[in-house]
């Protein structure tokens, strides 16, 4: 059940250019926690009101991971977060990746920049359940790229100048490899705006299903404002909105158009 | 025990004066995870139309200084699946709830109320006359005296029930519109519902609202909703329900100070959902203080 809770954030370390890796300790939401779910997170400041929604990048039976961007002043705030400060989150929230081990043979994580949050949690279930997956994550610069070893994947690591891995565009070098992954395929991604348009807009291997977390600015998390919506196609919501924060974070691509 | 309790004519006694705002809080059942729903004095429902309606494109909400502009359009599931749906849940609730109605037109209002009716649970309604996000109906209803007249007249003679209309800020003389709700014998006024507001993207030079001008609220809006509520109690007898950024036990008070008999949680709920709990902590710790016996000792008592 969601909650609202205090957490106490254990530690806070900077892993690259302008990106934080963040352990919360909140065993009242931890445990719940699926990949693809995200969290709240309440500041004190009274001008900007809205919480911020988070990705869980990881999560144990009271421990909760996040990878986070500094970009405005309240993620900011965040990077100067110290062991043993209190803050306050809701949650799990959204949607969540369906790992269905049952009918895929091979599975792709494909994450751009800080995207790679919610598809680091998805990693780590996906080793529990014996699979190693293909995880691709993209960034300017290896100065940028959050994670950049990882034993328990295929980890192919791409820079739009070569700094580090592969020389060029993370969906580049994912389709450049088709032919290598087993189908059909399941295909989960994170990034920004743009790498999702490419992805809708291009004509996929076949046997491939592709699923997205997506990001809109929200006002509660909860369903309850109705301001996130995502525009859908024909299928599953019928060309209705859905919402981001409940009927996502996470939608099949052939479900949502990235027209706004 | 402290009693909290307020009375707001005919009848109808909420156990405190704390509401859910329409719009804000879903039909209770999306946050009741979250919050126990029965805290509150009241729940009144997100805006209910005949028909389901899909609301606004995106987007539809930004993040503004102490505020946010939001432009929902009214998306809501429509009557017959809120009896399928949501009845079951909201009519076992402590609270006493009150159905927000929006229509595009006089007939739809009175049909909504006509199938309500039937619903012996439900406590009263909340009339939307002022909602600035749609092209028919919303808010064409609320600024025009005559045409809230007419409105008004017909809803109190198509039902009994408890009739509160919700008014708008986005008029020039709010105790005027006050005031004709209150000679055609509704029982109560909630205000202020949204302002008009903007925002615009100055890399991309576009509107940050889908509709470009939405409806302002939050903290930002308090002061604004004060001074209306103000204006209208020198002129109105009838239960003023006050909205308009209360997000905290103090703010309440304010709004009770200025003549509020009730009010309503609205953005709050948003960025603090437990903020009743905070807020009934905060109001019984004030009547202690001040020796209070019952609430109805400061509705109107500021000094203006």
């Amino acid at each position: 059940m969601k909650c609202v809770a205090t957490a106490i954030i254990r530690s806070n370390q900077k892993v690259a250019d302008g990106i934080f890796l963040a352990s919360l300790e909140a065993p009242e939401i931890a445990g719940q926690c699926l990949p693809g779910q995200f969290i709240n997170i309440y500041f004190p400041e009274t001008t900007k009101i809205f919480p911020r929604p988070f990705s869980i990048a990881g999560a144990s039976d009271s421990r909760i991971k996040l990878l986070y961007k500094v970009i405005g002043s309240q993620t900011t705030l965040m990077s100067g977060w110290s062991a043993g400060q209190k803050i306050k989150i809701l949650g799990p929230l959204g949607n969540i990746f369906d790992i269905q081990e049952q009918h895929y043979r091979d599975f792709i994580l494909l994450g751009g920049g800080v995207g790679a949050a919610p598809l680091m949690f998805l990693r780590d279930e996906l080793v529990k359940k014996g699979i190693k997956p293909y995880f691709f994550i993209g960034a300017k610069t290896k100065a940028e790229l959050p994670v950049v070893e990882d034993s328990a994947s295929h980890l192919i690591l791409t820079t739009d100048d070569g700094s580090v891995g592969l020389k060029g565009n993370v969906v580049e070098h994912f389709l450049r490899m088709a032919e290598n992954y087993k189908t059909p395929t399941q295909v989960s991604v994170c990034g920004p705006d743009m790498m999702m348009k490419v992805l809708k807009d291009i004509s996929l291997p076949q046997n491939m299903d592709v699923f997205v977390s997506l990001e809109k600015t929200m006002a509660c998390g909860l369903g309850l404002c109705q301001g996130c919506v995502v525009e859908t196609t024909s299928g599953k919501y019928n060309g209705h909105y859905a919402l981001v924060c409940k009927d996502g974070p996470v939608f099949n691509i052939k479900d949502v158009k990235f027209n706004d | 025990m402290i009693d909290l309790s307020i009375n707001l004519g005919k009848g109808l006694i909420l156990d405190n004066p704390i509401l859910t705002a329409s719009g804000t809080f879903g039909y209770g059942d999306e946050i009741a995870e979250v919050v126990d729903v029965n805290c509150f004095g009241g729940i009144v429902t997100k805006s209910l139309s005949l028909e389901p309606r899909i609301g606004n494109p995106p987007p539809r909400i930004v993040e503004t200084a102490a505020g946010m502009i939001n432009s929902i359009g009214l998306a809501n599931i429509g009557l017959d699946a809120f009896l399928k749906e949501k009845v079951p849940y909201l009519r076992e609730l402590k609270s006493r709830v009150f159905v927000n109605i929006a229509a595009r037109s006089e007939e739809e209002f009175c049909d909504v109320i006509k199938v309500l009716d039937r619903e012996k649970w439900i406590a009263g309604y909340e009339i939307n006359v002022s909602c600035p996000n749609v092209k028919e109906g919303g808010i064409a209803f609320g600024t025009n005296p005559n045409v809230l007249r007419r409105l008004t007249r017909k809803l109190r003679e198509s039902t009994d029930r408890f009739l509160i209309i919700k008014l708008s800020p986005n008029v020039t003389d709010i105790a005027r519109m006050a005031e004709i709700v209150q000679e055609c014998n509704a029982d109560a006024v909630s205000m202020i519902n949204t302002l008009y507001g903007a925002a615009i993207d100055i890399q991309t030079r576009k509107p940050k609202i889908n509709t470009v001008i939405g409806g302002l609220s939050g903290p930002a809006i308090k002061p604004v909703a004060l001074a209306h509520i103000i204006k209208a109690r020198k002129v109105i007898d009838i239960p003023i329900i006050g909205i308009g950024g209360i997000s905290a036990g103090a703010d309440v008070i304010e709004f009770m100070l200025a003549g509020a008999t009730a009010v309503q949680l609205g953005t709050v709920n948003f960025f603090n959902p437990g903020a009743i709990y905070e807020i009934l902590d905060f109001i019984e710790h004030y009547m202690d203080q001040h020796r209070l016996k019952s609430l109805n000792e400061i509705i109107g008592q500021a000094q203006v």
